[in-house]
Order: structure tokens, then sequence, then C-alpha cells
């Protein structure tokens, strides 16, 4: 593993990143822009630093996954960097609904736990703009979410480059 | 030589298997609120089921299925790929012994969302729910035996072939 061969995942972790983040441009690819990124990553270094083909599983699955943490990195950043700025994102507002429909309900201790940290999140996000739980929640989520995708893109990508695949 | 085919298809199954209850998992997040409705699990965990969600869709509540009032998690067309991919990786567990196919059938598989994109964004027919999960379960379906059968041909079929020799 070295520089030149991470600079691919680099950038298209970057740029999936950056298109997850601006409004509106998740309507056309959804869910396939962390595969695409993957699939771009591969592309990437098939030209820029001429890897022979067959692309073999391991290399697939070693840009999927770095084009993902890259994603991961960078989509946390602007999240938390535009949360810091507004005071406010998609979580916020998604819990006084949650709040006034569990009130209906009797919780149960660890719910009642759950639902005590998110308000908690909640308060620091709209105080100070910034919460490490929900930092951290985010970047773990989306690592996880985005490795899963990043997996199979890459072996997407090995498909198409490998043109026939033999299966 | 039996040993070896009988341990290839033992392989070929728990990995089916392992597939299919992943993506199931998969699919109850993001229906859970519409399976259970009223649960407070669901209702606590919907902010949290939402951000998770959002990573890979952008959630739009006109483009969304409500199932019995509760909306889904994730759009008509990420449903539909879903959906595509939990039908087939249940299907691969009873039937598909080897996969075998070309690289025409994923650009096949893409072109109906590609050009439904295109043509909705363009204004030539209006969006509609139904064609997005039509298209999309096309896709997921196609795409989950490429993913597949790649792995099985890099992985199980590999470590198989060590067996036999």
């Amino acid at each position: 593993m070295d520089r030149k061969s991470l600079f691919p995942s680099l950038v298209a972790g970057f740029g999936a990143a950056v298109l997850t983040t601006v409004p509106g441009i998740k309507n056309f690819a959804c869910c396939l822009l962390v595969p695409l990124a993957a699939v771009t990553a591969l592309f990437l270094d098939h030209k820029l630093n001429k890897t022979r083909l067959p692309i073999t599983l391991k290399s697939a699955l070693f840009f999927g996954f770095f084009t993902a943490l890259f994603a991961t990195v960078f989509s946390t950043f602007f999240d938390v960097l535009i949360t810091f700025i507004t005071h406010t994102n998609d979580f916020i507002q998604a819990l006084p609904q949650t709040e006034s429909m569990v009130k209906q309900y009797h919780l149960d201790a660890l719910l009642e736990q759950t639902m005590e940290l998110l308000k908690q999140m909640a308060r620091d996000i709209q105080s100070t703009g910034f919460s490490p739980l929900y930092t951290f929640g985010i970047f773990f989520s989306n690592f996880i979410i985005n490795s899963i995708f990043g997996l199979m893109g890459g072996i997407l990508g090995m498909t198409f480059l490998n043109r026939r695949t033999q299966i | 030589m039996h040993l070896f085919f009988k341990k290839a298809a033992v392989l070929k199954t728990s990995l089916r298997s392992i597939f299919f209850i992943l993506i199931l998992l998969w699919c109850i997040g993001f229906s859970f609120n519409a399976i259970f409705p009223g649960s407070t699990f669901g209702i606590v965990t919907f902010p949290i089921l939402k951000r998770i969600y959002g990573t890979v869709c952008h959630q739009r509540i006109e483009k969304t299925f409500f199932l019995d009032g509760s909306r889904l998690l994730v759009c008509a067309r990420c449903t539909g790929i879903y959906t595509g991919a939990l039908i087939f990786s249940l299907l691969s567990i009873f039937f598909f012994k080897r996969l075998s196919f070309g690289i025409k059938l994923l650009y096949a598989a893409m072109l109906p969302i590609f050009f439904d994109v295109v043509f909705t964004t363009l204004g030539i027919y209006p969006y509609t729910k139904i064609i997005a999960f039509i298209t999309g379960l096309f896709f997921g379906s196609v795409v989950f035996l490429y993913i597949l059968a790649a792995i099985e041909n890099n992985f199980v079929d590999q470590k198989t072939n060590q067996y036999g020799s």
C-alpha cells in the first residue's frame, strides 16, 4: 500500500462525500453514489497507475474499502461543519416529532436512556453547534454503511474492468 | 471428487444464506415502523435509523412508500433495489447452481434506471413511485447476482480448488 494506490480512492471518496452533502444531487444517484465512487477509484487506478488486468478480488475490495473510508471521513466532516454553522440538521428536525409520539407510551429503562441521550445530543447541537456523541455516531454509521456499499462497488468495478467475469 | 463438489455446494449455500439474512435485516431496518406500527422501540430509534438510511438515500417524502400510514426510510427506487436483492438472495439459496452471465446484462439493468431518472428530470413523463420501484427491482436483483457471482467465482471456487488439489 503506497500513496499512489491510495490517491484514486481519495479523489473518488472526496467526490462521493461532496455529492452526498450537496442537497439535490443525491436525488440522482441515491444509494449508488458510494458504489459508483468505488468503481471510479478502480478506473482511475487502472488509468493512472497502469494497473494490470484482470483486477483481483483483493484489490477490488481494497479500493472499495478505502474509497468508503475517505467518503466517510469527508462526509462526516462536511456534516459536522454544516451542523456547526447552522446549529441544526435533519436529526434535530426529526426529534420533536419522536418526542411527541413517545409521550403516548410508557418506555422501559433502556429506551428512556436512549431518548435522554438523543435529547442531550440535540441540546448540545442547538447550544454549541457540536455534539461529540453525534459526531461519533454519524462517523460510525457512515463508516459501516459506506464500507458495505464501497465493497460492493469495488466488486462491481472489478466485474466492469475485467469485462468477461467468467461467472 | 464428489466430496470436493459437496464442499463447494455447502460453502455456496452458506454464503448465500448469510447474504439473505443480512439483506433481510437491512430491509427490516428501513421498514421497521411499517412492519411494527406503534412499537416504542421503532419510535425511539426513528431519528437514528432515519440518519443511518439517510447516508444512502435522499428520503424525499414524495418519493417514498407509505405502509399503513408509516413511511419507509428509503425512497421507492431504493426500496425496489433492496427488495430485488432480497428476493434473489432467497432464490439463490435454492436455485442458480452456478451463475454465469456477460457484462451486457448489467448494462441492461442500469439502462431503465438511467432513462427513468433522465426522463423524469427533463419532464418527459412525471415521476411515479411504481416505475421507480420496478426499475430498482430489476437493477437490484441483477446487481445482487453479479456481486454474488464475483465473490463465489473469486473466493469460494478458489477455496474449493485448494481443497481439490
